[in-house]
């Protein structure tokens, strides 16, 4: 228990050499912890996932998952590792089913149940009405239930969510948030970037302020809520 | 009109089957092959070489004799090379050019290269004229008012049981699947666990294989000659975007309707003497649709680009 599942150490990264997007950001994710990155647009922090999942490389710094250093490991190797993403944008196959969105998201499992789709349906149940629907056809919310659906059907020992509330209605949203709890509680570790910065800060364990690709603030969601200079910051016009 | 209607059909799969193939490729892999003309052409031309009996009077090849092997022996082999060649192409050429974030119009050109080399490499090996396999002459009959020799309609029913075939790979298939789920988006299908470049790689060999079937039939309705996959591959083009860039189905639509209208605009009156122009009236009719339809008839919005 609460031994580091993800460790960033000084991570330099970027989507062409040369030009440092991260300029060496420090991060750690411990065993079933909740932690937050929040910052203005452009700090980075869809950039540190990415990083993270490997689909961009990495200039300087150090990776590690359990322990063990991430070095030149492809995305699907890392998926089959058990990391589990959901990206900002194009969060799924848009031509594809829905059942067929969570076969792609079952490439990753060790093993393959029947009974991970049933899982899957059975805590998202408007998936289920629309299995045979395609992925392009649903509303915003619906898009992004199957998006974490797909990321979950696997069983990943952690799972990066770059604003999965992004776009939703605020009921959409509670609904959201209700999920991932719920998910926490399954034993996941969440890495949570979130727009909706105030309302991530009272939900994790702890939170990375990032800015301009480095570390601003760290420390514990209600240390940073109550921090005059976060609020001035980063909180006050949010 | 009506009399073109047989050589409409026959084009018309001719066009659909290498608009399917140019399409999955272009989806999956992001790449606009100018050389998939000269992957249907190198169907023909290995088959070709392989089933014309070593001392025949076909003189396609200058400097080496054919084998002379049975016909349905030289497609399958010739087929599986052309996958062989696709594979290689990914292999050797694209993927350290995609590992090295060439862009896109930077692979373009280089495809356009690669068909101009290719089909001169054809020409350096083969005369200029048109040859023909060595299969028996047959009359045209009349299949309910359509005019086809027998040979035409076993062509035709085995390119329709080909797209059918493709499509139920492309819709039930696990590889199937993962192409469809690659070509919506690569990142999202390795961050799922999918290993792209072993999707990409099955791609081309499986693109390959279907434009090496299609310069075969070809071959069979008309003949082989060194340039005759980059003659139809305008069209290939039209069909592809017609239909929709990105679905299969939009394809072998697109490339069929295509394939069929410009063959029946050859017997439209003022046509007569112009056949060299048939290709303006069905390419003028999709301009038109795209002007209407930019994402093509089956296409979708989120995927013009
Ligand atoms: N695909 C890309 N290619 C090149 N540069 C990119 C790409 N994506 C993002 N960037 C740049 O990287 C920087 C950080 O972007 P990033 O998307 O990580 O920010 P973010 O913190 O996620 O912002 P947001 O809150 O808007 O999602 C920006 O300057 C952006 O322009
Ligand atoms: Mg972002």
């Amino acid at each position: 228990m609460n031994n580091p599942i993800i460790e960033v150490n000084g991570l330099a990264s970027g989507y062409v050499k040369g030009l440092n997007i991260l300029q060496g950001v420090d991060l750690v994710l411990k065993d079933k912890e909740i932690v937050s990155i929040i910052g203005p647009n452009g700090a980075g922090k869809s950039t540190l996932l990415k990083a993270i999942v490997g689909l961009i490389p990495i200039f300087g710094g150090k990776i590690y998952f359990n322990g063990a250093e991430l070095k030149e490991i492809k995305s699907y190797k890392l998926a089959q590792m058990g990391i589990g993403y959901v990206p900002q944008v194009q969060n799924v196959f848009p031509s594809l089913t829905i059942e067929e969105n969570l076969e792609m998201g079952n490439w990753a499992a060790k093993e393959r149940h029947k009974d991970s789709f049933n899982e899957i349906y059975d805590m998202f149940n408007i998936l289920f009405d629309k299995k045979k629907e395609r992925a392009g056809n649903l509303s915003g919310g619906q898009r992004q239930l199957l998006a974490l659906g797909r990321a979950l059907i696997s069983k990943p020992n952690v799972i990066l969510l770059d604003e999965p509330s992004a776009g939703l209605s605020p009921k959409a949203i509670d609904e959201v948030f209700e999920y991932i709890n719920l998910i926490n509680q399954n034993g996941v570790s969440i890495l949570l970037v979130e727009q909706n910065a105030k309302r991530a800060l009272k939900f994790c364990d702890r939170g990375y302020v990032l800015d301009q690709g480095r570390n601003a603030y760290t420390g514990s969601g209600e240390d940073l809520l109550n921090d005059d200079k976060v609020v001035e910051l980063y909180l006050g016009k949010l | 009109m009506i009399e073109q209607l047989g050589n409409g059909l026959l084009l018309g799969v001719i066009i659909a089957l290498g608009s399917v193939a140019l399409s999955l490729l272009y989806g999956v892999t992001r790449i606009v092959n100018f050389a998939h003309g000269e992957i249907i052409a190198l169907g023909a031309v290995m088959t070709l070489f392989f089933s014309s009996s070593p001392d025949s009077s076909l003189l396609f090849f200058d400097r080496y004799s054919p084998i002379g092997i049975n016909f349905f022996g030289s497609i399958v082999i010739s087929i599986i090379l052309c996958g062989i060649f696709g594979a290689s192409l990914e292999i050797f050429l694209f993927r350290p050019l995609r590992k090295n974030n060439f862009g896109n119009i930077a692979v373009l050109v280089v495809t356009i290269g690669l068909s101009i080399f290719l089909r001169h490499i054809y020409l350096l090996f083969a005369s200029a004229k048109p040859s023909s396999f060595i299969l028996e002459l047959q009359r045209r009959e009349d299949y309910f008012g359509i005019q086809l020799t027998p040979r035409n309609v076993q062509v035709l029913v085995l390119g329709f049981i080909v797209m059918i075939l493709v499509g139920l790979f492309l819709t039930y298939t696990k590889t199937g699947k993962a192409m469809r789920a690659v070509r919506d988006s690569s990142d999202l299908a390795s961050v799922s666990g999918i290993n792209s470049d072993n999707i990409i790689l099955v791609t081309w060999i499986f693109s390959s294989m279907l434009a090496g079937f299609t310069g075969i039939i070809q071959g069979v309705i008309n003949n082989v000659r060194w340039n005759m996959g980059f003659l139809i591959l305008l069209l290939i083009f039209a069909g592809t975007v017609l239909g929709g860039i990105g679905t299969s189905f939009g394809a072998m639509f697109g490339g069929f309707v295509i394939g069929v209208l410009v063959q029946l605009s050859v017997g439209l009156e003022f046509m007569d003497g112009h056949t060299e122009a048939k290709n303006a009236l069905a390419l003028g009719l999709m301009i038109l649709i795209l002007l209407i339809r930019p994402q093509g008839i089956f296409g979708t919005k989120d995927r013009i680009s």
